[in-house]
């Protein structure tokens, strides 16, 4: 009877080994798993002790996209490249009216100075003959000289549409040149700071994970009441916030920190950028003005100076004066189509400069900021998959399964890892 | 005595034996694609790829800036990616057959029953990547293997087909809708919010605002997706079901039966 009590205990005790065996040690060779594990990557990632960086940058991502929404909307290159078409296009349509009407004036001042030549000569007494002479000669002579002048315009058109393309190349390659050195050290800072922020993470979480340990453990005791449990909890929760806090705190420190170097790098690229941009748009202007001085010159020798010999040499003074009468006031005229001209080009080239970056605070720095804060993103988010990845290997490993996938979509067997790997990366950290 | 030799012998069998003889799965492969993707041949139709890009992407940006609805944009942008799919197909779409038929030799040979992207496998599976390259970088043809790949208890699903379900259709469409109206809500916020922490505040509630949103419409589909997913598993015989994108060759596709059993 003994000897049937004490072999009823043993196998009572034999499957007790065997069932409590079982909790602890999953058969990984079952056929229910035959080696395969697999983990819900995304799901430990919320677990991470580094997650509450990742939030924050999604933060600051949605922060930026939230203010890009107002005034300061980031340019995308196709975007960039369309607006810098328009305005030379505006540019071009500027050039063409400007030159249209100066050729148009020309031609009114022509005719006016014409009909004044003819009233002198009438005038003098010098008859039909002399004045219709006069006149077919002069008309002759302004034919000739609208003829050249056209031309003389279509080729100052085609060498200041030339000039101007080689400003806007210049103009484009000192902003890019500045904004990519603005933006070169804007970036470093950034990085240096986040370094920064996450190695105070990782210490704050060392440095808290003896206490974090022992209330842990007090925890896990079963027998607590619930006040004590209570207790407990709050000291986690305030040791969690507590290296929160101070992480907040160093985060608003460095933004500030990178805001007023940010706007130190917009005061000295803009003003990089005007000394620059007023440079070459000197340097472009007194190009383009000393080309029209000199096809002006030339026209001013095509004038309609050949006048007919029987023209006493006082009527021949008298048309001189007339000529260069009307040369004068078609000058005089002609100078305010071309300050016209002028006011549309510098506030085209304004537009073109704040487009192509001249203000980095407003659209370069956003988008800059955007594209850094996702690489950091992308970056952080890396390390933690590493992490994950090595954690899990090195647990597969232990557990001697034959293949290990990430994500699943679904599983009707195999061996789930996450929570596995979940505590044992929340456990290094403590 | 017999009972305790008996009694003992149960507690070393307990201990030690397996709760079941299974032999695990082996015939796993994947491959490196970005391996692939670095062979001279295919950097070259790459770059062919991103100069006709290149040609593409401004006239893309004058039509859209031309385009005077919604409906015009969303046209103009079908007709774009249609002319860069055309295209692709022709630059990369030989070297693609090639590189399909240089896989399926390989598992072929080492009686793979299914080879997926590397990124998804952390740790295990035999790696062909060097197989496959040495096989594409060879002058012969590639003849397709004899025998189509053994049937594979690593399923998968088309993830893009069951999204065009008109259940999910329907919450996505419902989620950026949701969407839309937020960002113009805290967008108003934001410019309201006067210090940097108030601005801060705003952004972190404006990304939780979407994610409870996005819990609420989309994650019941989601459990029920992949509940349905692990039961036509289950019945089919299959131990994981993964995306297709991911898969490469061979495995056992269950898309129409989770497509039939969700839309019941």
């Amino acid at each position: 009877m003994s000897r049937m009590r004490s072999a009823s205990s043993a196998i009572a005790l034999a499957l007790l080994v065997s069932a409590l065996g079982g909790c602890a040690r999953v058969d990984v060779h079952s056929p229910q798993i035959r080696g395969i594990g697999y983990v819900r990557i995304d799901e430990i990632v919320k677990q991470h002790p580094l997650y509450g960086q990742l939030s924050q940058i999604d933060d600051a991502i949605a922060a930026i996209n939230l203010a890009s929404l107002g005034p300061h909307v980031p340019h995308s290159a196709a975007e960039l490249a369309a607006d810098t078409t328009q305005l030379n296009r505006e540019l071009q349509a500027a050039q063409q009216r400007a030159n249209t009407i100066l050729a148009q004036k020309q031609a009114v001042y022509a005719r006016k100075e014409q009909a004044a030549i003819a009233a002198a000569l009438a005038a003098a007494g010098q008859g039909n003959a002399g004045a219709q002479s006069a006149q077919q000669m002069q008309s002759t002579s302004v034919q000739q000289a609208q003829s050249a002048a056209q031309q003389a315009n279509a080729d100052y058109m085609a060498y200041q549409r030339s000039v101007i393309a080689q400003n806007n190349a210049a103009i484009a390659n000192v902003s890019r040149e500045l904004q990519a050195q603005a933006n070169q050290k804007y970036q470093a800072r950034a990085e240096q700071l986040q370094q920064n922020e996450s190695t105070l993470a990782l210490q704050l979480s060392q440095a808290d994970a003896a206490k974090r340990l022992a209330v842990k453990t007090r925890l896990s005791n079963l027998a607590l009441d619930d006040a004590t449990r209570n207790s407990l909890r709050a000291q986690l929760d305030a040791l969690d916030r507590n290296e929160a806090q101070v992480v907040l705190a160093q985060r608003s420190r460095d933004q500030a920190d990178l805001l007023a170097y940010r706007k130190t790098l917009q005061a000295e690229t803009g003003a990089a950028m005007r000394t620059q941009v007023t440079q070459i748009q000197n340097q472009t202007r007194a190009t383009l003005l000393a080309r029209r001085n000199e096809v002006a010159s030339q026209l001013h020798g095509l004038g309609p100076m050949s006048l007919p010999s029987n023209l006493s040499p006082a009527m021949q003074v008298k048309i001189q004066q007339i000529h260069q009468q009307f040369v004068a006031e078609f000058r005089a005229d002609a100078q305010g189509t071309i300050d016209e001209y002028t006011a549309t080009k510098t506030d085209l080239d304004r537009q073109f400069a704040a487009l192509h970056g001249a203000d980095v605070g407003a659209t370069g720095a956003a988008a800059k900021q955007l594209a850094d804060l996702q690489k950091q993103r992308s970056d952080l988010y890396a390390k933690i998959v590493t992490q994950i990845q090595g954690d899990a290997t090195r647990i597969a490993q232990d557990r001697g399964l034959s293949v290990v996938f990430a994500n699943v979509e679904a599983a009707a067997g195999g061996y789930d890892m996450t929570d596995e790997v979940s505590k044992d990366i929340q456990s290094m950290h403590e | 005595m017999k009972i305790r030799i008996l009694s003992v012998m149960l507690v070393a069998f307990a201990l030690f034996a397996p709760s079941a003889i299974a032999a695990d799965l082996t015939d796993v492969g994947y491959i490196d694609q970005a391996a692939i993707g670095s062979l001279p041949t295919f950097v070259s139709a790459n770059q062919q790829l991103a100069q006709y890009k290149a040609t593409l992407d401004p006239q893309y940006a004058a039509a859209i800036k031309s385009a005077r609805t919604d409906a015009d944009k969303q046209r103009i942008t079908i007709d774009f990616q249609q002319k860069f799919t055309d295209k692709q197909r022709e630059i990369v779409g030989p070297l693609f057959t090639r590189a399909q038929l240089a896989i399926a030799q390989v598992s072929s040979s080492k009686s793979l029953s299914v080879v997926v992207d590397k990124r998804i496998v952390i740790f295990g599976g035999q790696d062909i990547t060097k197989e496959v390259l040495d096989l594409l970088q060879g002058s012969q043809a590639i003849a397709p293997p004899a025998a189509s790949p053994p049937p594979s208890e690593v399923g998968f699903v088309d993830q893009t087909a069951l999204d065009s379900l008109p259940k999910v259709k329907q919450a996505n469409q419902d989620f950026a809708t949701f969407a839309t109206g937020q960002r113009k809500v805290f967008q108003q916020k934001f410019a309201q919010a006067k210090s940097n922490t108030d601005k801060q505040q705003v952004a972190q509630d404006y990304n939780k605002t979407l994610a409870d949103k996005q819990d609420e419409l989309l994650k019941p589909l989601v459990d029920q997706t992949r509940s349905v997913t692990s039961d036509v598993a289950k019945k089919k015989g299959l131990i994981l079901v993964i995306d297709r994108a991911d898969v490469i060759y061979g495995g056992t596709d269950i898309t129409k039966d989770v497509q039939d059993a969700l839309g019941k």
